[in-house]
């Protein structure tokens, strides 16, 4: 049973890990190959020197696009969380359910939504958002809300609101009592959420590619052009450098608040 | 934690709902109307649409076997992933939340960080490992287990392993948070009464999991039914699942009529799944008989 348990585990973390370690390996591609090799000819660094720089663009785009997402959607989730909890509605189950719904749409659906709206937008107020970064941040803002919500939500039914009604009762003015009270206590739960924004945002395909326009592609609608159009082993060494860059950030997170927030959570709003 | 907060002021922190609210309402359902009302009309060409209403759309999705087949096998590959997925994540979540300490918290981590990472990279990483030339095929060809590359790239298995991957992560986590709740004490009381370690896990852990099973294979099986980015690449334009569909309706035949329509329906179906599967497993659940 323990063997049976213990060989099923390290298959499914075999099968997790390996598509990030082959292309980290496959990423050190000495020889001048067009394709990959795996296990690579020759080892060199080689492919990193060589990185196209219309990746370094897109990885631009999405820091930006993802770092704006996920602190919009960070207080508008905030908020509504504290609205949630706190404002003691009663159909406050209803209201959370409708915070998730953006999850149950498939995301090529929301993407095609918001081009449409963009398009309907141009025609009746002539402001054109399609193709421009407020457009798709917007969009993601709207895809991100549920996971600040869900995070921030969950910490705030286990938080004594006694400690908040102390610092009124002590003569402090609402604005000090959420600055000083209710944020601190409640931060953990925001962070994790904007780094569920983040990461949600950095990582979309299915919007960006119907919201990007050719100045403002993201980094992995440009990887997923390439690996439909123009494969280059270069997109190793680019695919290696995010994968790191993702390690960094949940490093991070576990120093910043600790994993235990994020795994409360559990990402599902 | 019940609180003696007076009404005024909780009435005063409902404002704060107003900017989520504003935004998931006026900007995106306003517009989901509409598009759902697109497909209520005919597709004239050059992206002009018909000012009647018709149920034409409909009835060709109904009607084509292109479509039909579409949806079939999308609810085919959605399925049979969250099945994989459950049979392999269970196990995992179950080991997860019975280890302790820093092993524990490790490969917690690192299902974060594997949930974490862009779809196109892991697709990348599947490309290399699953292709003619690939690591798999590679292994068995130089083991002398196969004669020819076995095709794993551009078809359903493909799809169907792209899938997997992209689910079972979110899926060990959520079934980790909900089996680490079961206290330790009842599986040791079942076995203490005599139970195998099988009959404990059947009898047992199971049972109490369930609404995590039902909840995480919810979620795994709209994350599939949706899943766009994983079934395009793997599937090399051979796969044609709903999400992939609708894409090429609405890019390549700017035909908004249909890709609304294609859409609406899909999300009818996804949501009256969600419907049923949630209503059985409240119906089905007997938390005594778990215990007993």
């Amino acid at each position: 049973m323990r063997a049976i348990l213990g060989t099923l585990v390290v298959f499914v973390y075999v099968f997790l890990l390996a598509p990030f370690l082959v292309v980290a390996i496959a990423s050190l591609e000495g020889s001048q190959a067009l394709f990959y090799n795996f296990p690579p000819r020759q080892l060199s660094l080689a492919w990193y020197g060589e990185i196209p720089v219309k990746y370094f663009r897109a990885f631009g785009v999405s820091l930006a696009v993802g770092a704006v997402t996920a602190v919009v959607a960070g207080a508008i989730g905030t908020a509504a969380a504290l609205g949630l909890v706190r404002g003691r509605l009663r159909y406050a189950p209803l209201l959370q359910a409708a915070f998730r719904m953006p999850l149950q749409i498939p995301f090529v659906v929301t993407g095609v939504v918001f081009l449409q709206a963009y398009y309907r937008l141009v025609d009746v107020v002539g402001v054109n958002l399609a193709g421009r970064l407020p457009g798709m941040i917007l969009a993601h803002v709207f895809v991100t809300i549920p996971y600040t919500v869900g995070t921030v939500s969950s910490v705030l039914v286990r938080l004594n609101p006694r400690f908040e009604e102390a610092a009124a009762a002590l003569g402090a003015s609402p604005w000090s009592t959420f600055r000083r009270v209710t944020f601190p206590l409640v931060r953990p739960g925001i962070f994790a959420g904007i780094l569920y924004a983040f990461i949600i945002s950095f990582g979309d395909v299915p919007i960006a590619i119907f919201l990007a326009g050719s100045n403002t592609v993201t980094l992995p609608v440009e990887i997923f052009q390439s690996l439909q159009f123009d494969f280059n082993p270069a997109l190793l060494a680019l695919s290696t450098l995010t994968v790191l860059f993702s390690l960094a950030l949940v490093v991070v997170m576990q120093r910043v608040v600790g994993l235990d927030i994020v795994l409360r959570t559990g990402g599902n709003g | 934690m019940d609180s003696d907060e007076s009404p005024e002021r909780a009435r005063g922190w409902r404002w704060w709902l107003w900017p989520a609210l504003l935004l998931s309402f006026l900007i995106f359902a306003v517009p989901q109307t509409f598009f759902i009302a697109m497909g209520l009309h005919r597709n004239l060409g050059f992206g002009r649409i018909s000012e009647t209403y018709t149920l034409a759309n409909y009835r060709r999705i109904v009607s084509d076997p292109l479509y039909l087949s579409s949806f079939a096998l999308t609810l085919e590959l959605s399925l049979v992933a969250t099945a994989i997925g459950l049979l392999l994540g269970f196990p995992t979540a179950y080991v997860l939340a019975r280890v302790r300490g820093r092993l524990a918290s490790f490969l917690v981590s690192v299902l974060l960080i594997s949930s974490f990472i862009t779809v196109v990279i892991k697709v990348l990483g599947l490309i290399v490992i699953l292709s003619q030339n690939g690591l798999v095929n590679g292994l068995l060809l130089r083991l002398r287990l196969l004669a020819a590359p076995l095709p794993l790239l551009s078809n359903r298995i493909g799809v169907l392993i792209g899938l997997v991957h992209y689910t079972l992560p979110f899926l060990v986590l959520i079934l980790f948070s909900v089996i680490q709740t079961i206290p330790k004490s009842l599986e040791e009381a079942a076995e203490s009464q005599g139970a195998s370690r099988l009959s404990v896990l059947r009898r047992v852990v199971v049972p109490l999991s369930m609404p995590g099973v039902v909840a995480g294979g919810l979620i795994a099986f709209n994350m599939a039914m949706g899943a766009f980015t994983s079934a395009v690449l793997l599937g090399g334009g051979r796969v044609l699942t709903l999400p992939v569909l609708i894409q090429r309706k609405i890019v390549f035949d700017v035909d908004y009529p249909l890709g609304s329509a294609l859409s609406t329906a899909l999300l009818i179906v996804v949501f009256l799944i969600n419907v049923l599967v949630t209503v059985l497993a409240t119906r089905l659940s007997h938390p005594a008989r778990a215990l007993a």
